[in-house]
């Protein structure tokens, strides 16, 4: 975690505007071509809706999610881009053991693959279910959105949001948010008041605007707090808690047992004495 | 060739319960390399949903509370200096080293990339409940196997280290309370990151504490449900009048669970209680037959003289722990209207060949070992003085020649 070096309001950010998205998928697969990422075998209707693949996996690191709905008595389809959120504090750096992801100060959320362990806590602690992992082999690996951080470092936009002909934004978080706001007081009919990721578990680097309630959409509720801090708060304590034990059974010992040295000093003064 | 015949006539005539045993241990082996060959996501029902299953949730999660035996008799015996109770505290640490070992290759299974396993050593990450659960486990599976020597060291009449190992007994009982305190509430840190995943009536702040707290008072039963089968099957005598002390202490324990789990669910949760049926039956379970049903037996009088009792309230609160534990690492994970994880039958193979493999190493070190027949007073701790270096009783000066 090097929380203390990055400034989150100039870190590179997401404006996925989902009123304008087409549902081309061309972010998908500008994403499968950058990563070098397999196609995967499906079949239609496979998920919940009309989206494929019918997931995240190891081999698709976004895709473009569908949902239909009904406005004025009329069908309707949303879509939005699904993505690792690249949170300011992230969750899987904070309960990786080797500390192989880290936020770096550019945004992106990057994982080292030489470091990990394979013990997939990063998967059991991202709220949003970010990290796959490569179940198809003997000794797998996480998988996940990379904020196309090598293109990022060169100056380039990642390559989904180059990609994209309508819906994604790419700036400095603080830009994007203001752009957000801008973008519902201009057109108040059009969006649903919320920027889903200003708050959400301690912001994230990708923000999404909407035009139906979120958690209609399927977005999930998650808390404003940073996840590192839920466990920082019982991990804190860990130092003075072992010394303390030990303290306190230490002296519990010395007390317990002064009863038989004062008997064994007693009987060597008696051994003595004859 | 001939020891080969020899290990296999003494096998041949080991009872039909431990061959039974071997049988399992060895398909459990046999399901763990199938796992390295094709792969996690081939050989066990995980997948991205479900990055957790049976491995983690019994083999690690559980196993780890159930090994607490041997630091709080350690603690109750050497710390508190209650000596009658010395006779528990060597099945227990037996107990507690299988039951660290055993861990340890659970989680080897577990892991993805089990041979960089010693990255946790090169990369610190102490802001993970996991980095300090690994360093504490290690920790503590060494400090478990130099306290295994010690009867190791009696059997081959090593006198040097034995004396060592003696004159460190204290420390190492304080030593092993300070880690365990550490890694058994951590396991409980680990589901704290979950906020918006383990159901409310398991996730809240104290988590890390309840797991502690249970610990200790499930280490105390498995050493009465340990001591109380061993007097029943393996002809062992009857220490229920040793067993009757704990039964004393477990009670106040089980006490302060109760009171921080009912502080916790009813003023630091973080939505609804009740609503998903299954989850509140479980919890009712856990909670009823787990806690509340084995508080009072345990608070009776008669448990301090009724052996059947004492084993009947032990069962329970294992049950309970065991059943804790699935329900905030498992069950309570689950989220409404998703696939329901079921472990595979190798998952299966192998957790059942890791509870054989532990009854089969205690069963065969209890045969082999002085275990249970422990009588300090009668042990030799004098160091051979084979190079006639420290001078005999009477010659050397200090102590009066009475020889």
């Amino acid at each position: 975690m090097s929380a203390g070096t990055v400034n989150y309001a100039q870190t590179r950010s997401f404006l996925i505007d989902t009123t304008k998205c087409t549902g081309c998928r061309g972010c998908q697969v500008a994403c499968k071509q950058w990563n070098q990422l397999k196609a995967e075998k499906t079949t239609f209707f496979s998920g919940e809706g009309y989206q494929n693949p019918p997931q995240m996996s190891e081999y698709t690191f976004t895709r473009v999610k569908f949902k239909d709905y009904e406005k004025h008595g009329q069908n309707e389809f949303a879509f939005y881009k699904e993505m690792c959120m690249h949170c300011n504090e992230p969750a899987c750096a904070s309960v990786c053991p080797v500390g192989a992801f880290h936020k770096t100060p550019e945004g992106p959320v990057v994982y080292d693959s030489k470091k990990c362990i394979g013990c997939r806590f990063c998967m059991v602690a991202c709220p949003f279910g970010v990290p796959k992992y490569e179940w198809s082999k003997a000794f797998p690996l996480v998988k996940k959105c990379t904020g196309c951080y090598s293109r990022v470092k060169a100056g380039l936009e990642p390559a989904c949001a180059t990609a994209c002909p309508t819906a994604i934004t790419y700036g400095s978080r603080d830009e994007m948010l203001k752009e957000a706001s801008r973008r519902i007081a201009a057109k108040p009919e059009r969006y649903y008041k919320t920027i889903y990721g200003k708050e959400e578990a301690g912001g994230t680097g990708v923000l999404y605007l909407t035009q139906q309630p979120l958690d209609e959409l399927g977005f999930k509720k998650i808390t404003k707090r940073p996840l590192p801090s839920y466990t920082w708060q019982a991990l804190r304590l860990v130092p003075g808690i072992f010394l303390t034990v030990g303290g306190t059974l230490s002296a519990i010992s010395w007390f317990q047992h002064r009863k038989d040295r004062i008997r064994k000093e007693e009987e060597g003064m008696q051994e003595k004495d004859k | 060739m001939t020891a080969a015949r020899i290990i296999m006539n003494e096998i041949k005539g080991y009872h039909r319960f431990i061959k039974l045993m071997m049988v399992l241990v060895g398909m459990g082996a046999l399901s763990a390399m199938i796992r390295f060959i094709f792969g996690l996501g081939v050989t066990t029902n995980l997948n991205d949903t479900y990055p957790w299953g049976l491995w983690i949730s019994f083999d690690v999660v559980t196993a780890v509370p159930l090994a607490a035996g041997a630091f709080t008799i350690g603690v109750v015996a050497h710390v508190c200096h209650i000596k009658k109770l010395e006779p528990l505290v060597r099945p227990a640490i037996v107990t507690g080293f299988l039951g660290y070992s055993l861990v340890c290759i659970g989680l080897l299974l577990d892991l993805g990339q089990p041979q960089r396993g010693i990255n946790v050593l090169r990369y610190w990450n102490v802001h993970s409940p996991m980095f300090e659960v690994s360093m504490c486990v290690m920790a503590y599976t060494t400090v478990l196997t130099l306290e295994f020597l010690h009867p190791v060291s009696e059997k081959f009449g090593w006198h040097i280290p034995l004396r060592l190992l003696r004159t460190l007994e204290i420390p190492f009982a304080i030593l092993a309370a300070m880690i365990s305190t550490l890694h058994q509430s951590t396991l409980g840190t680990f589901f704290l990151i979950a906020v918006d995943k383990l159901h409310n009536l398991w996730y809240n702040p104290l988590l890390p504490l309840q797991f502690w707290l249970s610990a200790i008072f499930t280490g105390l039963s498995i050493v009465i449900f340990e001591a109380s089968l061993v007097h029943k099957y393996m002809g062992q005598p009857d220490e229920s009048e040793l067993l009757a002390t704990l039964t004393r202490i477990i009670p106040w324990v089980m006490g302060v669970y109760i009171v921080v789990k009912l502080y916790a669910l009813l003023f630091l949760r973080h939505g609804p209680l009740f609503d998903r049926p299954v989850l509140t039956a479980l919890f009712a379970t856990e909670m009823i037959v787990g806690v509340f049903m084995p508080f009072s037996l345990y608070l009776g009088k008669r448990i301090k003289t009724d052996k059947r009792l004492q084993l009947r309230a032990a069962s329970m609160v294992i049950f309970g722990l065991v059943l804790n534990r699935f329900n905030v690492s498992m069950f309570g994970m689950e989220q409404a209207n998703q696939q329901i994880y079921v472990p595979s039958l190798l998952e299966s193979l192998v957790t059942i060949g890791i509870i054989a493999a532990h009854i089969l190493f205690f069963v065969l070190i209890a045969k082999y070992f002085p275990i249970f027949e422990h009588h300090p007073e009668a042990t030799d701790y004098t160091i051979p003085d084979r190079f006639r270096k420290v001078g005999r009783p009477g010659e050397g000066h200090g102590s009066p020649s009475e020889a």
